[in-house]
């Protein structure tokens, strides 16, 4: 068996069906392989468009998701999917080929240091030398990857490595570890932080990605049932607590709610759960539920104390430590505050005019669509308007690039999405300037007949950067306009991809019910007002109660 | 600015080195010296990194814990064990 084969082999046995790609010199061998192998390959048009449909497929499924290149060229076309995959924790295994050893550091041709390159943007990397160590670099990496915060993990492959016959296989698939122990000081924590909620008066949950992704949503749903502490979400912690819980405030942050940014500035107690105190997150760090104390759930250590000090911090499993603390305490006001801010401050969707509202179509949409559907974003205002005015049944159900906000995400993170869930429907709401980052990937959809629906919410601008020229830079619109857009409609009818544009509210119904109802890929472009904004917004270096929600 | 010492166990792999480098930079501390022995028969690395920074040292460690390959990290006198997970 040859390395390549092999290295198919382990794949397989740890689950990996599917694989995401683009063939070239330094993975032929790998790529000949795949020729005969039971796993399937989608080619995707670029790389970056095969590292976000492993993203995409990672998060939509919780599995590992894994993309393959070939050197140079091909590897740099994945790094920005692994920054993405590093940022927002996501379990994807790259596998680069490499020049032949012999080659190795002659700069020869396609050669890149791809170990070198990936450091600031893998949990791991490892460069195979021996044919006998491919077993154990492929087992280690997926184990790396799904353990502790997830994470991506690079393995680079000269070509004469993947060449080499050999005797060795792997292992077989490697069991889950049990949850972790509780020791003295944790039990110690565990009374701290229930005696913190018991004294609290004003407590917000803060619920970021990291429950879904320690699959804690029901522990974590029955954390806020049971003690009834209003609640606010992450952008990458939509859909872990329930729509339609009683006290839930929505997203906070730069475009949160107001009723979640003034109940968090006003809280007394701010219980962190598998969050990170990002800085869309918190405005002006210093103002930042300033008076709270602070109880941080997190599976990574040197996540505690990096942007805010707490008081209690409680490290481990969140099935374990959430249940474990519990408790419930004397907070009816607040909890009638938060209930009355709820209603006060309810989305409206009354608009003037006859263009389409796209808070109010997203919204539509969101009530149309099937409970188990899968909502990818690209990266903008319509991003935001995504966040706030559709509901998601399950964290993995929303995919959106928050660590990094890297533009081109959605469409090929949709493809991998719809891959692992090939029963659930799969929409990807874009914007115009982001669609056109990953536009290739539209000969992916038409190859393989992935019914994806794209919802291209139209404004001819780069619109979260022209509206941050209007508000802060006195409206010089430096670089934003792109009325010189393709026709998105013929654009798609060039990959078979059953297309229309709608402009007026009208028309907003019965397009999204044809888009739903239709059996294959579907590209709905929305023409928007390029004056429309994204409100309410937390301006730059100030606090989250300040925020603005209009053109002053 | 303020200077800290840590004695780092590692695995023998050739990308630690530059992998705690890295993170040692991008975390904010500058390195003021550094002295590596591997241990040959545990196919261990030593290394032994003076960085300044006004930063929090305790951070930078919990940081460079997270790198596979590093086993255990002593700042001057204080040990801590890496987290398992």
């Amino acid at each position: 068996m040859t390395g390549a084969e092999l290295t198919l082999q382990i794949l397989q046995q740890h689950g990996v069906d599917s694989v995401f790609g683009y063939p070239g010199g330094a993975i032929m061998p790998l790529y000949d392989a795949i020729y005969d192998s039971p796993i399937k390959h989608f080619l995707c048009r670029h790389e970056q468009g095969a590292a976000f449909a492993a993203v995409g497929y990672a998060r939509a499924s919780k599995r590992v998701g894994v993309c393959l290149a070939t050197s140079g060229p091909g590897a740099t076309n994945l790094i920005t999917g692994l920054a993405d995959a590093m940022s927002d924790s996501v379990p994807v295994v790259a596998i680069t080929g490499q020049v032949p050893t012999v080659a190795m550091g002659s700069d020869a041709f396609q050669e890149v240091d791809i170990i070198g390159l990936s450091l600031a943007v893998t949990k791991h990397c490892v460069q195979v030398m021996n044919v006998e160590d491919i077993p154990a670099a492929i087992e280690e990496a997926i184990s790396i990857a799904l353990s502790g915060r997830m994470g991506p993990v690079l393995i680079d492959i000269p070509k004469d490595i993947q060449v080499a016959e050999t005797q060795v296989r792997g292992s077989g698939p490697i069991n889950s570890s049990a949850p972790t122990a509780v020791d003295s000081y944790h039990n110690l924590a565990i009374e701290q932080a229930k005696t913190l909620i018991r004294q609290a008066k004003k407590p917000i949950l803060y619920v970021g990605g990291g429950v879904g992704m320690a699959n804690a949503v029901s522990e974590l749903r029955d954390f806020c049932q049971f003690t009834k502490i209003p609640s606010v979400s992450t952008l990458k912690g939509l859909g872990t607590v329930a729509a339609d819980d009683e006290y839930y405030l929505g997203m906070l942050g730069m475009h949160g709610t107001k009723a979640a940014n003034y109940a968090v500035q006003k809280c007394d107690l701010l219980i962190a759960v598998g969050a990170r105190f990002d800085d869309r997150v918190t405005g002006k760090l210093k103002e930042f539920a300033s008076n709270a104390k602070v109880i941080h759930f997190d599976i990574d250590q040197a996540e505690v104390n990096k942007r805010r000090l707490v008081d209690v911090a409680l490290l481990g499993d969140l099935k374990v430590n959430l249940p474990a603390t519990a408790v419930t305490s004397d907070i009816a006001p607040w909890q009638q505050y938060c209930q009355r801010m709820i209603t006060d401050f309810a989305w409206q969707y009354d608009h003037p005019g006859e263009k389409i509202f796209a808070p109010s179509l997203l919204n539509k949409l969101s009530q149309l669509m099937p409970d188990n559907t899968v909502v990818t974003t690209d990266v903008g205002q319509h991003q935001m308007w995504t966040a706030q005015h559709m509901a998601f049944a399950q964290p993995e159900n929303f995919l959106s690039s928050g660590g990094q906000g890297a533009m081109g995400f959605g469409l090929p993170a949709a493809i991998g999405a719809q891959i692992s869930r090939p029963n659930d429907t799969v929409i990807a709401v874009s914007g115009d300037g982001s669609f056109m980052m990953n536009v290739q990937e539209l000969a992916t959809l038409k190859r393989f007949g992935i019914p994806v629906k794209i919802v291209l919410i139209d404004n001819a601008r780069l619109g979260m950067v022209r509206q941050w020229q209007q508000l802060f830079f006195e409206e010089r619109y430096s670089e934003t306009d792109l009325s010189d857009n393709p026709d998105f409609v013929m654009l798609a009818q060039a990959f078979d991809i059953k297309a229309q544009v709608i402009t007026t509210k009208q028309q907003v119904d019965a397009a999204l019910k044809e888009m739903l109802a239709h059996d294959g890929p579907y590209l709905l472009q929305v023409r928007i007002d390029e004056l429309d904004n994204v409100w309410p917004l937390v301006p730059p270096n100030a606090a989250n109660e300040a925020m603005i929600e209009s053109v002053k | 600015m303020q200077q800290h010492n840590l004695t780092i166990t590692a695995r023998h792999q050739p990308v630690v080195l530059e992998r705690l480098l890295q993170v040692t930079r991008y975390r904010g501390f500058n390195v003021v010296g550094m002295t590596m022995f591997p241990v040959s028969e545990l196919d261990q690395l030593t290394i032994e990194l003076s960085v300044v920074s006004d930063k929090s040292v305790d951070n930078l460690k919990n940081q460079l814990l997270k790198i596979i390959d590093i086993e255990q990290i002593k700042v001057e006198d204080q040990a801590l064990q890496k987290f398992m997970a």
